[in-house]
C-alpha cells in the first residue's frame, strides 16, 4: 500500500533556525551549565534557610529590578535590529545594535556600583555563603555581558559596511545576546527574590 | 507607526516588564511586617515566574515561533529541565534540612 504525503504549506517551509545552528547548542550547553550551578545554589539555600535570608536582606530588589529591565529592553532593542536588518533598514538596525550596547553598558556600570557597595560594607566573596554564590554568579554573568558587548560591536561593524553584512551573522549575535539577557532573569529570581 | 512585528516585540517587552514588576508582590508578600522570612511558596513563584520569562524571550524576541518544530520542542524541553533540575535540587535540599 502506498500512502501520500501532504506537501509541506507555506509557513512550514518558511520556519528556519535562527541564526548559526551551532550558536543554538552554545545556548543549550550554556544553559544546562548555569542550571547545574542554580540547583547547587537551591540545595544549600534550603538546608541554610535562616543565614541565606539574613545576608540577602542586604540586597535591594528595587535594583534588581533596573537591572532586569534594561537587560530585557536591551533584548527588545536587539530583536528590533534584527528585523530591521532582514528587511534592508540598515541605519535603523545599527542605531538598535547601538542602544542594546549602551544599555549593556549601563546594566555593567549598575553592577560595578552594587558590588562596590557590598564591598565597602564588608559582604565579600568569602564572608558568607550567600554572597559567595552571589559574586560568583554575578561576575559569571558580567563576563558573558562583556563578551555579548564584543558581539554587539560586530553586529555594528557587519551592518555599517555594506561589504560585510551578513543576516545570519545579526542573527547569531542576537541569539547570544539573549542567552545573556535570560540569564539573568533567572539569576534575579534566584538571588533576589527567592525566599 | 509600528509594524504588525514590531508590536507584538514591544507587547512582549510589556508582559516581561509587568512580571518583573509582580516581583515586588512576591517579596513584599513573604515579608513578615517587613522581616524576610523562609517561604516555598515564594521561592517556587520565583523560579516558575522566571522560567515563563525564559520562554518568552525564546518564543518571541529569540524568534523560536517562528523556528523548525523541532528547535521549538527542543527550547521547551529544556525550559521543563531547568524547572526540575531547579525545583528538584531546592526540594533535595529541604528534605535533607
Amino acid at each position: 500500500m502506498t500512502t501520500t504525503q501532504a506537501p509541506p504549506t507555506e509557513a512550514a517551509k518558511a520556519r528556519r533556525v535562527p541564526g548559526q545552528p551551532d550558536m543554538w547548542v552554545l545556548v543549550l550547553v550554556e544553559s544546562l551549565i548555569f542550571t547545574s550551578y542554580f540547583g547547587v545554589y537551591l540545595f544549600y539555600r534550603a538546608q541554610h534557610e535562616a543565614a541565606f535570608l539574613q545576608e540577602q536582606a542586604h540586597l535591594d530588589l528595587w535594583l534588581g529590578i533596573v537591572d532586569t529591565i534594561v537587560l530585557l529592553t536591551s533584548s527588545w532593542s536587539v530583536a528590533r535590529c534584527v528585523q530591521n536588518a532582514r528587511a534592508g533598514r540598515y541605519p535603523a538596525a545599527v542605531r538598535d545594535a547601538c542602544v542594546t550596547a549602551a544599555l549593556g553598558l549601563l546594566f555593567l556600570a549598575l553592577k560595578i556600583a552594587e558590588w562596590a557597595g557590598h564591598i565597602t560594607a564588608g559582604h565579600t566573596l568569602t564572608s558568607g555563603e550567600f554572597f559567595t554564590h552571589y559574586f560568583f554568579l554575578t561576575v559569571i554573568h558580567a563576563v558573558h555581558l562583556l563578551i555579548g558587548l564584543v558581539v554587539v560591536g560586530i553586529v555594528v561593524r557587519q551592518l555599517a559596511d555594506p561589504r560585510r553584512r551578513d543576516q545570519q551573522v545579526v542573527e547569531t549575535c542576537a541569539t547570544y545576546w539573549h542567552t545573556v539577557d535570560f540569564l539573568w532573569v533567572l539569576i534575579f529570581a534566584l538571588l533576589y527574590v527567592a525566599r | 507607526m509600528l509594524s504588525a512585528s514590531n508590536k507584538r516585540l514591544f507587547a512582549a517587552w510589556i508582559v516581561l516588564s509587568a512580571i518583573t514588576a509582580a516581583y515586588l508582590w512576591i517579596d513584599h508578600s513573604a515579608d513578615d511586617h517587613g522581616t524576610p522570612v523562609a517561604s516555598t511558596s515564594a521561592t517556587v513563584g520565583a523560579i516558575v515566574l522566571a522560567l515563563v520569562k525564559v520562554r518568552i524571550i525564546m518564543r518571541e524576541f529569540m524568534e523560536v515561533r517562528h523556528a523548525p518544530r523541532l528547535l521549538c520542542r527542543l527550547t521547551d524541553l529544556w525550559v521543563v529541565l531547568m524547572a526540575a533540575g531547579m525545583l528538584g535540587m531546592y526540594f533535595a535540599g529541604k528534605a535533607v534540612a
